[in-house]
């Protein structure tokens, strides 16, 4: 862990995988909720 | 489920507050309206296209206020250089949007737009990153030699020409500490204005770099100035829309409750960090933008068939707020540990501010 956190660019591609998983799943629910 | 009336739409106001919560945090930390980011998030929860405008345009001028105030409190506003970039500002969004009228009665298309806006992004994206990417390196060389280094190191000497040009009046502005020509204050601010009126977008994303990179200001005096001008210019958009009736306030209110707070946080970060850091967020929020805008222009000229492209676009702008939220957080959680001895990674120490 402390590898990819010591790499900016390791670290960023991390937090920007996980934001992109979270917002897709956010979505995905609020999606589901909304469709009928 | 809210049912807003203005609107004619329901929407749930939880995800409108925490828009407003994550875009305020960017906002107040790189000095940007956010309406790219917004504006798509307001469609997709389902508002008509010419109210996500209004709606978004109003809260930011709401938004800015606060910040403003924050960073007026932390010392990052140049009032001289803030108020002679808004006349410049004002005349050149108007004749920015007289230009897009004129080109779209000529056959401009949206799509053309949007390629433009995204060339744009992408080449302020790749300086910006560069640029900053060598501060980064020189900070980390001058502390390895042993010498204090402070917030910020001169971006580039570009700003050297156009501080050089000696037409009068010649201004000082104390904060900034600058000696510069009025005209050029004002002549960037119509160049940034026309390009932001052009475009339909606050201008926040070119204003903070020209800032820094034409007029010589530092980084944290670019965001602070830039926010005191956004509600200069954004309290105008909004009024116009507003008469227009282009907003709900009501969906207005929720987002700029979230938006409060949220700024409130993204203006003190910046006192935690240097100059490069704020750039590199300002850097990562363009080429992000840039990839979203990618996907809805290749949605738009594949005909609108692939709904996917779409929906990608979606949710890669709101992985993009929460991301940059996430990476303003971390500075600011690494530069506590930091002043507290604790480790940090390796590229943190050039980015941070270790003293008060």
């Amino acid at each position: 862990m402390k590898f990819i956190v010591n790499s900016m660019l390791g670290y960023w591609l991390v937090l920007l995988l996980f934001s992109c998983i979270v917002a897709g799943v956010v979505f995905w629910i609020w999606l589901k909720d909304v469709m009928v | 489920m809210f049912e807003f009336a203005i609107a004619g739409i329901q929407a749930p106001i939880f995800l409108l507050m925490i828009t407003g919560f994550t875009v305020g945090i960017v906002g107040g930390f790189i000095g940007v309206g956010g309406g790219y980011m917004v504006t798509p998030a307001l469609i997709v929860f389902g508002f008509p296209g010419y109210m996500a405008s209004g709606i978004d345009i109003m809260h930011i001028a709401g938004k800015s206020v606060v910040a403003t105030v924050r960073h007026r409190q932390l010392g990052n506003i140049d009032w001289i250089l803030g108020l002679a970039m808004v006349g410049g500002t004002m005349m050149g969004v108007e004749m920015g949007v007289r230009i897009l009228n004129w080109t779209k009665a000529l056959g401009l298309s949206a799509i053309a737009l949007l390629t433009g806006s995204v060339v744009i992004m992408l080449g302020l994206f790749i300086y910006t990153q560069i640029e900053t990417r060598r501060a980064h390196k020189r900070i980390d060389e001058i502390s390895e030699a042993g010498v204090t280094v402070g917030r910020e190191l001169k971006a580039t000497r570009f700003s050297d020409f156009w501080q050089s040009i000696k037409i009068y009046p010649i201004v000082r502005c104390h904060v900034a500490r600058i000696i510069i020509s009025l005209w050029v204050i004002v002549f960037v601010g119509v160049c940034t204005g026309v390009l932001a009126g052009f475009f339909g977008v606050g201008g926040g994303f070119i204003r903070v770099p020209a800032l820094v990179y034409v007029i010589g200001a530092t980084t944290h005096i670019a965001v602070g100035t830039d926010l005191l001008e956004i509600v200069v210019s954004a309290g105008y958009g909004g009024l116009r829309h507003f008469m227009s009736g282009n907003v709900d306030m009501v969906a207005v209110f929720w987002m700029i409750l979230g938006a409060m707070v949220g700024a409130q946080f993204g203006s003190i970060a910046t006192a935690f960090v240097r100059g490069p850091a704020i750039r590199y967020i300002l850097a990562y929020s363009l080429g992000l933008a840039v990839v979203g805008a990618f996907f809805r222009l290749i949605y738009l000229l594949t005909g609108q068939q692939y709904m996917f492209l779409n929906l990608f676009a979606v949710v890669f702008t709101l992985g993009e707020m929460l991301f940059l939220c996430l990476f303003i957080g971390s500075l600011v959680l690494f530069a506590v540990q930091y002043r507290r001895g604790k480790w940090v990674p390796a590229w943190i120490p050039a980015l941070v501010v270790k003293e008060d």
